[in-house]
């Protein structure tokens, strides 16, 4: 093989710049502010020079010159910066961002197979120009005086350890933190019980902080067969065995790490060189492999089958009890096959969640520009915790979490001169929290300190009435074409109207929508969002002749219904319309006391009428009214696999998606709750 | 015409029409799809056709033709176009023809407008001629994320 | 077989290299991520041949060099460090610590395959040998 064949390696190119790409930008910006308030920054300039030095790598094996261009300027800057002989500035920064965006946008052209564009000029020349640049040369981390402290550790460590990481022991000892050594030998048999280097890192990254590895020679014998050791030092107020345990080894081999108040100071120059790829404060290696988001959705296709397969099964097992077959011992398997599938099927949706706080990783950029164009300065606070949602719901809100951070920008926040008169403080603040709200559902909130929502300026607007509440609020504000601003502002431009938020959050994924706001203080939304749409138990169920489906958790009854129970309100009821004649608002049904509305459903589907005793009916709740549907027949429960409805020809109010019960075509999965609010305001026009 | 691009021919009421052979991902016959209520009169329903589920246009009611009974011929011709997959319903397609750049005109006005923009060019092939359609006017323009 | 041993963070750079050397029989690969999963598998023995990238994030590739050469069974490892373009000072260096041979990003599969010979020729099979002498 004379060349490599570069397409086989494209996917796998395009994952890690990806990776490396979005760590650059959240150092970038995490840098940005460390410069602000004077924090320590090295980690974040070393962390990003890497990013860059790989980038470089990768890109020039797959032949995307124009990215190795732009990678080996940057990378220069910034391997000057960690060395200390130039210093970064904020301007830095933004020249910095701009080539990571470069890069970015050539990654994107190869993914799409176009001609990448050439490494732009001014770029480069600006990149060049921060190369240049005279900073106080300052080497990093001396400390001025004598060290009056100094750790009691193996001479032989303590000369492989970088100033940086010296402090960072030296402060956590000082402020009562708790220090170890911990010794490792590797060897074939700890190998094989599980515990190599990187396992043990990780171990010991979940309950402390691992300021560094060291490996060093000693003689082989049967307990270090390899002549060598690994000596962690780690930061832990874990107990000596749960270290010990996590590390695979005993207590022998930890040795808490002390100061002492010696006088004597080692010479910074006598350090050992760490210019060369210092090492890093090490990060647990989470154990985390990146996936094609297509393999995942293949296994669930897969998962699908045998979710239908199972299905066919259970029938057959039913037809053969019918028949009078002693299926015993079938079913008790059949029921194994149905809880494995069950916990596969929880494990492939588990691999498919996306951590919440990586989704929202764009959203400070976001408001960096918008704040930077709108002349309003405004800090992004995004808390998500360990929370996570499937890609698929993931990939459909965030463009409403966008949209709701934009208009806060754009129009909640007011302009620093405004807000110091109002007594507030000139910077504003937008606040994105995530978390679990009960066992399926994520609650995500996006507030602001800004204006409030004016009701009543809006609902003059609108020609509208004044809500009273606000649930009346959002109702208005969620209006299809009702534009959040009369001069549409450069940076929202033509963006989505809060209909579509609504829209998102509610119909297409089954959420919810409300607002909390207090004029001149500030507002809140909050979305509940199902933790995934993947799989559901539903009901399948025969309308006109048709098949369908509807989740089990949104129906609170299945009733016969009997006609004594249905009531005929005097109001006449058919509307001819356009040709069809619909019985929407039909009946009443009477049921323990209450009295419910009971909608055909055929009718609202526009199926043919068919026969009028239909005898079942479901019950649903919306916003807490109950609403009954009548159906010809139930056909069973199942888990089925739903597919959401994503092409807009197809996308109606009531059709939550699509799921296939073993027949090969499209079965609707209807969404009752929509329904009944198209089913109520039909009734009511 | 030699050196131009390869297009799928169907027929919708006798007529003839193109699509790009490279916006075609594959041709289905016609076994009914799932009605969705709600939807355009040109939308027929869902097909599932090999592990997707692609909305179906009726391209006879599109072009505001009146309806007719399906043949063995009926076609569906699943297409590509803006990220979206749809499938359009024609009455047979059979042919595939090259077709270049300099066979096609752009089309009368009376046509254009008649045609409500449908038709993006006409084609001369051999004594047929052919209409080059618009799949974006076809399947509209609404993105799949917005308004 | 001859047991190569594939260091670099990058998953699709090591496979790049391996696939490099697809073409010759009678090697067998291991991978490594880091530079102290590096020296914990060569410590452990039984290898043959490593690359090694020099840019990782735990620990450098000069000291996984410098770490491996102290190693009294590892001091005739055969080590083939890479590293990307324009860093000549980091040749030396490399070359200093006890590094076998050198290779810069991008190289081609014909580079990698006669370093590896280079430096296993009198290991390597005999056909294969004969093989790669006729490439022209």
């Amino acid at each position: 093989m004379t060349e490599l064949d570069r397409d086989e390696f494209t996917a796998g190119y395009l994952i890690e710049a990806d990776e490396h790409v979005r760590s650059a930008i959240a150092n970038l910006l995490t840098l940005e502010q460390a410069l602000r308030s004077g924090s320590p920054q090295h980690r974040h300039i070393r962390e990003l020079f890497r990013s860059l030095h790989t980038l470089k790598g990768l890109s020039a094996m797959v032949g995307v010159d124009p990215i190795v261009d732009i990678a080996h300027e940057m990378e220069t800057i910034l391997r000057d910066a960690e060395r200390g002989s130039t210093k970064l500035t904020v301007e830095a920064v933004e020249v910095l961002l701009e080539g990571i965006r470069a890069i970015e946008l050539r990654t994107s052209a190869f993914a799409q197979k176009q001609a990448i564009p050439v490494a732009p000029t001014h770029l480069l020349e600006a990149l060049a120009a921060l190369q240049t640049s005279q900073g106080s040369a300052r080497t990093l981390a001396t400390s001025a005086g004598a060290d009056k402290d100094s750790l009691v550790l193996d001479a032989q460590l303590l000369a492989k350890l970088s100033p940086p990481e010296l402090e960072q022991l030296m402060a956590s000892i000082a402020a009562g933190k708790h220090a170890w050594r911990i010794d490792f030998h590797p060897s074939p048999e700890r190998s094989a019980a599980g515990f190599t280097i990187s396992t043990v890192r990780e171990r010991l990254s979940e309950i402390g902080e691992i300021v560094k590895v060291l490996p060093l020679s000693v003689p082989r014998d049967a307990n270090a067969p390899g002549g060598l050791v690994f000596a962690l030092l780690v930061l832990s107020e874990a107990p000596p065995a749960q270290l010990a345990s996590a590390s695979g080894t005993d207590a022998s081999k930890l040795t808490p790490i002390a100061l002492s108040r010696a006088a004597v100071s080692s010479d910074a120059s006598e350090r050992g060189s760490y210019e060369s790829d210092p090492d890093d404060l090490v990060q647990g290696n989470r154990g985390v492999i990146r996936v094609e988001l297509s393999r995942l959705d293949d296994a669930l296709d897969k998962l699908a089958a045998l979710v239908v397969t199972r299905f066919k099964l259970a029938n057959c097992v039913n037809e053969l009890r019918d028949r009078g077959v002693d299926v015993r011992e079938l079913t008790t398997i059949a029921g194994e096959v149905h809880r494995q599938l069950r916990d596969l099927r929880r494990a492939i949706t588990r691999s498919r969640m996306v951590s919440v706080g990586e989704l929202l990783e764009r959203v400070p950029l976001i408001v960096r520009a918008m704040s930077r164009s709108t002349g309003k300065q405004v800090r992004l606070s995004v808390d998500a915790g360990k929370a996570e949602l499937d890609k698929a719901v993931a990939e459909r809100v965030f463009p409403a979490i966008v949209h709701l951070v934009r208009n806060a920008v754009d129009h909640a926040i007011e302009t620093p001169e405004e807000r110091v008169r109002l007594g507030k403080a000139p910077e504003g603040t937008i606040t994105v929290t995530c978390f679990e709200h009960s066992d399926a559902q994520l609650e995500l909130r996006i507030s602001d300190d800004g204006r409030g929502i004016d009701a009543a300026a809006i609902s003059r607007r609108a020609g509208r009435e004044v809500p009273t509440d606000e649930r009346g609020i959002l109702e208005l504000i969620t209006m299809p074409g009702l534009s959040t601003l009369d001069v549409a502002t450069s940076t929202s431009g033509r963006g989505m109207g809060m209909d579509i938020v609504r829209r998102i959050a509610v119909d297409m994924l089954g959420g919810d929508l409300t607002l909390q706001t207090t004029p001149g203080r500030g507002t809140t939304f909050t979305m509940r969002l199902p933790l995934s749409i993947s799989i559901l138990d539903s009901f399948s169920f025969v309308c006109g002749t048709q098949a369908f489906a509807v989740p089990v958790a949104i129906v609170d009854e299945i009733i016969d219904l009997t006609l004594e129970h249905v009531v005929v309100p005097p109001a006449p009821v058919a509307r001819a319309r356009a040709g069809h004649t619909r019985q929407l608002a039909a009946r009443l049904l009477k049921r323990r006391g209450e009295v419910i509305p009971l909608f055909e459903l055929a009718s609202l589907l526009q199926l043919e009428a068919a026969d009028p005793a239909r005898c079942k009916a479901f019950i649903v709740r919306s916003h807490g009214q109950p609403f009954a549907f009548s159906i010809d027949r139930v056909l069973g429960q199942q888990e089925i696999v739903v597919r959401p409805i994503e092409d807009p020809l197809v996308r109606v109010r009531g059709v939550a998606g699509t799921t296939d019960l073993g027949d090969g075509r499209p079965t609707l999965v209807l969404d009752l709750v929509g329904l009944s609010s198209v089913a109520s305001a039909g009734a009511m026009a | 015409m030699k050196g131009g691009l390869l297009h799928v021919l169907f027929k919708v009421a006798d007529t003839d029409y193109a699509v790009r052979a490279s916006d075609v991902l594959h041709m289905e016959s016609y076994n009914g799809a799932t009605k969705v209520p709600g939807t355009q009169s040109h939308v027929t329903g869902l097909m599932q056709i090999r592990q997707r589920v692609v909305p179906i246009i009726d391209l006879r009611t599109r072009f505001g033709l009146p309806a007719e009974a399906r043949t063995i011929d009926s076609r569906v011709v699943v297409v590509q176009w803006s990220g979206r997959v749809v499938g359009l319903l024609v009455d047979s397609a059979r042919e595939v023809m090259e077709l270049g750049g300099d066979a096609f005109s752009a089309p009368p006005d009376v046509i254009t407008q008649r045609a409500h923009g449908f038709v993006a060019a006409l084609a001369q092939a051999g004594t047929r001629l052919v209409m080059l359609i618009d799949l974006g006017k076809i399947i509209g323009e609404e993105a799949l994320n917005g308004e | 077989m001859l047991k190569i041993l594939v260091v670099d963070d990058s998953k699709v750079m090591r496979e790049m290299i391996i696939a490099c050397l697809r073409g010759v029989p009678g090697l067998e690969f291991s991978q490594a991520a880091s530079g102290l999963e590096a020296i914990e598998r060569l410590s452990l023995g039984g290898f043959d041949l490593v690359f090694l990238d020099l840019n990782m994030p735990d620990i450098g590739g000069f000291e996984v060099v410098e770490f491996v050469r102290s190693q009294d069974t590892l001091k005739a490892l055969p080590i083939i460090v890479v590293t990307t373009r324009g860093e000549e000072s980091t040749r030396t260096r490399a070359l200093q610590l006890g590094a076998s041979r050198f290779m810069t990003k991008p190289f081609q599969p014909d580079a990698v395959v006669a370093e590896l010979r280079s430096l296993l020729h009198d290991r390597l099979q005999d056909h294969v040998q004969d093989r790669l002498t006729e490439v022209p």
